[in-house]
């Protein structure tokens, strides 16, 4: 050991058996497949579950030109106050209209079956999700903890070191080496753009990752309380009716501005 | 033959694209690589093209490729809501309008979020002349699936059909809240204005029209296309305005300086015919006539679009 930045030898075993296994086959591609068959298709919604979803999406279509609309003053007023008495009234929501004035709670998703089935469908691509990466980091740790895996071939500074090099406690190391389970981790969060590559654009793995187990609990299935959301798009509504302008208010300047007879 | 394949592929595929109707070509070439057995080397794009090729089979009435790809599509996508309406749409071309709507009904019995299916029952009841039901079930089928800019359209077309010039302006106005930047909708809704005799409001709607088709245009440039026909729309509103009291359904006021809109939209109209050329002598004629008297003495022509 003469020089420091030459001292160590890998064995080639090692980039065969460990860094390829690690780089592509077992962090994502693997795990693609197994959430594929895992799926189950798409829940159909009744239609009157879908009327219900959309209603909201027709007064953000109705308020997203509200400033420059398209349409007419009485028209833009019709649409804008029909669809006002409708969240009042309730005709949208998927069981009718609220009977009386009992208080309007959010379905409990215990008892709602459809709506625990889609929690089930949520807590099973989490599970394999988190499966597969208990199974690898158990092996990674058991098996290749102590080791370095490759040389990145450019300089890198003291800082680094605690990520590259987990699971070695060696002062002294050249930074440049990597450690396996540190190289673990940087392909667990960074080769989402391979991934899309091979697996095509909706792939599991990298949806995974935004959604990752380490990024906090996410709900699966919350049911969403529409009664609420209809009354807060009544505000929207009146705030936007107050915005409204019809585009073609002074088309006729325009035109005539345009042709310079103005 | 088998060279042409790949190239015959490249059209069909080119044809799904741009959504071509060539019912008559797509057979042709579909035809011989169904007989080629190609179809399973195409991969995913083989049921793409399977389903091609059995709508322009059925459009040009040869039942026998359609049931063949139709066969060979429900043995790999069984309960497929896609293959069930193309069996559907299959079992229209040569059975009575009843027992399609009968297999639609049952299929919306079992999965009544199947937009497709709806709009196949809605299409025959409307070749069956139900023109009252159609409207029924189209409006309901809007108010679950309100995106859909192609219903309002056809929904404004079945009123105008009944003349229910009204009721059809509103519901092109749904299709100008989801497509604003659509000027064909635009001078649709101004065409059905101007028919309902809400004579403001068309003149406002054509201008609106013409404000998106002549974004670049300058004085320099001619009309062309359906910028003529909207400004033939001004032209024809000006007139209306200038003869008779025209009253508004829709409460839309007049606008401004009517005598310099009738003015441009004159040039406008009158530009586009005499920079047509020659072959367009006979329609020049004839739009100086109608223009000229009418503008230089005020003559009551009766124009009837």
């Amino acid at each position: 050991m003469s020089s420091p930045a030459v001292s160590l030898y890998l064995d080639p075993q090692i980039r065969d058996w460990v860094l390829f296994p690690i780089t592509l086959i077992l962090v994502g591609i693997l795990r693609h497949y197994v959430v594929l068959l895992l799926q189950s298709p798409p829940k159909k919604l009744p239609k009157a579950a879908i009327r219900e979803q959309r209603a909201l999406s027709r007064s953000q279509i109705l308020r997203a030109t509200s400033a420059n609309s398209p349409i007419p003053p009485s028209y833009y007023r019709s649409i804008s106050s029909r669809l006002h008495t409708a969240f009042e009234a309730g005709t949208y929501l998927k069981d009718g209209p609220p009977q009386g004035d009992a208080p309007s709670t959010p379905a409990n998703p215990m008892t709602d079956p459809a709506a625990m089935d889609g929690m089930m469908a949520g807590m099973k691509t989490q599970m394999v999700m988190m499966v597969p990466q208990m199974v690898i980091m158990g092996w990674i740790n058991f098996f290749f903890q102590g080791f370095v895996l490759i040389k990145l071939p450019f300089p890198l500074t003291l800082g680094f070191k605690s990520m590259l090099q987990r699971g070695i406690e060696t002062q002294d190391m050249d930074v440049r080496w990597v450690s396996s389970l540190s190289w673990y981790f940087l392909n667990f969060f960074g080769l989402n753009g391979l991934y899309r590559l091979i697996l095509g654009n909706d792939n599991y793995t990298s949806q995974a990752m935004m959604s990752s187990p380490f990024a906090g609990t996410n709900q699966p299935g919350q049911p969403q309380d529409y009664v609420k959301l209809f009354k807060a798009e009544k505000d929207n509504l009146a705030f936007s009716e107050g915005l409204y302008s019809w585009l073609g208010d002074d088309v006729e300047t325009r035109l005539l501005r345009k042709y310079s007879k103005l | 033959m088998l060279a042409s394949l790949p190239s015959a592929l490249q059209t069909l595929a080119n044809y799904r694209i741009h959504n071509t109707r060539a019912s008559k070509e797509v057979v042709e070439k579909g035809k011989v690589l169904l007989d080629a057995k190609t179809a399973s080397s195409l991969g995913d794009d083989a049921w793409a093209f399977l389903e091609q090729l059995t709508l322009a089979a059925i459009d040009v009435a040869n039942y026998e490729v359609a049931d063949e790809c139709l066969r060979q599509l429900a043995a790999q996508f069984p309960e497929s809501p896609r293959v069930d309406v193309l069996s559907g749409i299959r079992m229209e071309a040569t059975q009575p309008p009843e027992t399609a709507l009968k297999f639609y009904d049952e299929l919306l019995e079992t999965d009544s979020s199947n937009a497709a299916i709806y709009k196949r029952r809605i299409s025959v009841l409307i070749r069956i002349g139900k023109i009252e039901q159609a409207v029924t079930e189209l409006s309901d089928y809007l108010d679950t699936f309100y995106t859909d800019v192609e219903g309002w359209v056809e929904l404004a077309e079945l009123y105008s059909s009944c003349n229910q010039y009204t009721s059809a302006t509103r519901a092109l106005s749904h299709a100008l809240l989801l497509a604003p930047q659509n000027p064909f909708y635009v001078l649709q809704f101004a065409e059905t204005a101007y028919t309902a005799d809400d004579i403001p409001l068309a003149i406002k709607m054509f201008m609106l029209a013409l404000d998106i088709i002549d974004r670049h245009a300058s004085e320099e440039s001619i009309p062309t296309g359906v910028s003529i026909r909207a400004w033939y729309g001004v032209k024809l509103c000006c007139r209306a305005l200038s003869e008779r009291s025209c009253s508004s359904a829709s409460d839309t006021l007049l606008p401004k300086n009517l005598p310099l809109l009738d003015e441009l939209s004159t040039e406008r109209v009158l530009t586009a015919y005499s920079a047509a050329g020659k072959d367009n002598a006979t329609g020049r004629e004839l739009v100086l006539s109608w223009m000229g008297p009418s503008d230089r003495s005020g003559s009551r022509l009766h124009f009837v679009r």
